[in-house]
């Protein structure tokens, strides 16, 4: 997969190590000989330390990623943090016909307070920044970390949902014609307007009004780029990784998102189980025999912790056997809590490793 | 400090955490460690995670209130979700707002208006808490708060608002809300990490955004999972084998060690982390055990409720 693919997208549940694999596998590619960019959404500050992503808008362009491959190696890897409002900044700018009808929606209160954080901009944002990079031509392969969501199958819906609501009947009425706000007529519509002047005042309005009608200039270009986006998503040289560990309610969320996955014909390119305790070597049944006659003491605490820790491996390798098999064809790879978290370069070279 | 005091010392308590700490269990266990001290619990499902009505011993959580659990000792929990369509309609119902405003606030142009309002589904929510402790709904409200990187976002709503919107209800709303999270009366919140670097870190900048920052105040820190200390782990096993006078083969040697090593290094990192929060934060700190199971059932909160009220969970008291 990291040999072939052109994109990755790694998506799951929150604190499952989603950010840590996406960083991993750009490891394994570069390793590889690729030119490869890992996009990152919301990593810990450690490990976007390592990554030489700061906070501020600089991260937002690709950095370098130090230590990773040697110089004779055509192998890079790059990292970017995604910054939702400039990703929508720049698909605005793109979109436009001029620089006024860009300036319009971009000085707009409104779109200013939504650009960041509107419901599901993040998750559009994230594969708009995937398309972009793609496009570019300057990437062997683009891996992104998709946002943390409790319904990560939000991401898979993003471009079909801006598309929607290009499409509400209310949006529409607003932004058709020359008609001023007095002029329209249409029930929906007015009494849209009203509700939000009666709830959040008559300025909110103005500036509502006056943003659909900014976003109207460029909407033929946002539609057409949510289908490239969609397109590319379903494309034969995208790969999705699920991402999960084995506690029972990640495991829910990945074969949740694995039945959606094959339900919408996006490519499944693997399932990788993260934080499973280590299973101990099992006792020979001597062995068995006489640590089971023990008085209490420190010898009899390490055969309790070696029992409770294999009953704990053992039911997490139970839970995972009905997603593993959602799978279907695509790998599975599971991965170990590791005695220490990875928080740095050779951490995940390390990881690199044992995912390919 | 009595253990259990803060429990109960606001009316609402937000409970909250990044995505994987465990936060809507510790929330649904901080509920029925309340309702077995007797108070009449609600228990606020913000986001709905399926399977925490089962936990709390009843059927799936809604938007219909329903009760999960009576206590022999008079206390009970209820629960209920709140989803922002409902949460605005009962709004507009408070305000005596008429027919046609309802009509248009109807879920096809709340997408819309919450599009043009950024912020308002979550202070919708926020609002509808917040009629229910005016109207003292129950003696304490459980609110397990959205998780994932959504909690700040979700508690910041009505103070971010009020810098969009600067006339109206939405604004005398968001007033309202920020009045009562900044009343240690009234509201506080619980958060919740997990024993490793990355949570830990997040805890303290999660405590210094809503405490610090927005003056919500803090009930102790909660540490979740917490392996639970075995000082036999700290020998090899040869050694811890002498005190027994007994000799391990080579084989039982190897099996002992890759289970011992993992699990010291665990508690160092553990230790470690723990040390870090109570350098960074002056909140009393209660700990709570790691679960020996992928899979939570109804037992498992109990022991978890238990541990909450504990003196033996508590790290550090308040000074």
């Amino acid at each position: 997969m990291v040999e072939q693919s052109e994109l990755i997208l790694t998506c799951g549940p929150g604190g499952v190590g989603k950010t840590t694999t996406a960083a991993a596998l750009g490891v394994a590619a570069a390793k590889a000989g690729r030119r490869t960019v890992v996009v990152t959404v919301d990593p810990a500050r450690r490990l976007a330390d390592a990554l030489g992503l700061d906070d501020g808008a600089a991260a937002d362009e690709p950095h370098r990623v130090e230590g990773v491959t040697d110089s004779e190696s055509d192998g890079e890897l790059w990292a970017l943090m995604l910054d939702a409002e400039q990703t929508f900044d720049r698909l605005v700018r793109e979109q436009s016909g001029s620089r006024k009808q860009a300036e319009a929606v971009l000085n707009n209160p409104v779109y200013q307070a939504i650009s960041g954080s509107l419901s599901g901009a993040q998750e559009y944002m994230a594969v708009e920044r995937l398309h972009q990079l793609h496009v570019s031509g300057d990437w062997d392969l683009v891996i992104v970390d998709t946002p943390p969501s409790r319904h990560a199958i939000d991401l898979l819906e993003a471009p079909d949902r801006l598309v929607g609501f290009l499409s509400h009947p209310v949006y529409r009425t607003l932004t058709v014609g020359q008609r001023t706000f007095a002029k329209i007529t249409d029930a929906a519509s007015s009494m849209f307007l009203w509700a939000v002047k009666r709830l959040a005042g008559p300025q909110i309005v103005e500036d509502t009004v006056a943003f659909f009608r900014s976003l109207a200039n460029i909407e033929g270009g946002l539609r057409h780029r949510a289908k490239q986006v969609s397109e590319l998503l379903r494309g034969d040289d995208t790969a999705f990784v699920v991402v999960s560990s084995p506690r029972a309610e990640a495991v829910g969320e990945a074969e949740h998102l694995l039945r959606a996955i094959a339900e919408k014909h996006f490519p499944l390119g693997g399932l990788v189980v993260n934080l499973i305790h280590p299973l101990p070597e099992p006792f020979t049944d001597s062995d068995e025999e006489l640590l089971g006659q023990l008085g209490p003491g420190p010898l009899a605490e390490q055969v309790e912790w070696h029992r409770q820790l294999t009953s704990l491996a053992l039911a997490e390798r139970t839970e995972l056997v009905d997603v593993e098999r959602l799978a279907g064809d695509a790998p599975v790879i599971e991965l170990p809590l590791l005695d220490v978290d990875i928080h740095d370069v050779p951490g995940l070279v390390g990881l690199a490793e044992r995912l390919v | 400090m009595t253990t259990s005091d803060w429990l109960t010392s606001a009316t609402v308590m937000i409970v909250a955490g990044k995505g994987g700490v465990g936060s809507s269990t510790v929330a649904a266990a901080t509920a029925l460690a309340a309702a077995r001290s007797g108070a009449d619990v609600l228990f606020v499902a913000v986001d709905g995670r399926p399977g925490m009505g089962r936990l709390l011993g009843g059927r799936e959580i809604t938007d219909r209130e329903q009760t999960l659990q009576r206590l022999s000792g008079g206390g009970r929990v209820r629960a209920r979700t709140i989803p922002a369509e409902q949460a605005f309609g009962d709004y507009l119902e408070l305000k005596g707002v008429g027919g046609l405003l309802r009509r248009a606030a109807s879920s096809a142009s709340l997408p819309m208006i919450a599009a043009a309002t950024p912020g308002l589904e979550h202070l919708l929510v926020l609002g509808k808490i917040k009629e229910l402790e005016r109207e003292r709904a129950a003696d304490l409200i459980v609110v397990d708060a959205p998780p994932a990187g959504h909690a700040a976002p979700f508690v910041r709503s009505a103070s971010g608002l009020s810098e969009v919107v600067r006339s109206g209800p939405v604004l005398d709303q968001a007033e309202q809300v920020s009045e009562m999270l900044g009343d240690p009366s009234r509201a506080q919140a619980l958060l919740v990490a997990l024993p490793e670097e990355t949570p830990i870190t997040e805890l303290i900048e999660l405590a210094a955004d809503l405490g610090d920052d927005l003056g919500l105040a803090l009930a102790p820190l909660v540490v979740n999972a917490c392996w639970s200390d075995r000082p036999g782990l700290d020998k090899s096993p040869a050694m811890a084998a002498r005190s027994h006078k007994v000799k391990l083969t080579d084989s039982a040697k190897a099996s002992l060690e890759s289970a011992a090593s993992f699990g010291r290094s665990r508690l160092t990192q553990q230790r470690e982390q723990i040390e870090r929060l109570i350098e960074a934060r002056d909140e009393p700190l209660i700990t709570l055990p790691r679960l020996a199971t992928p899979r939570l059932e109804p037992e498992h909160l109990e022991e978890l409720a238990d541990a909450l009220v504990t003196p033996e969970s508590v790290v550090r008291d308040g000074d």
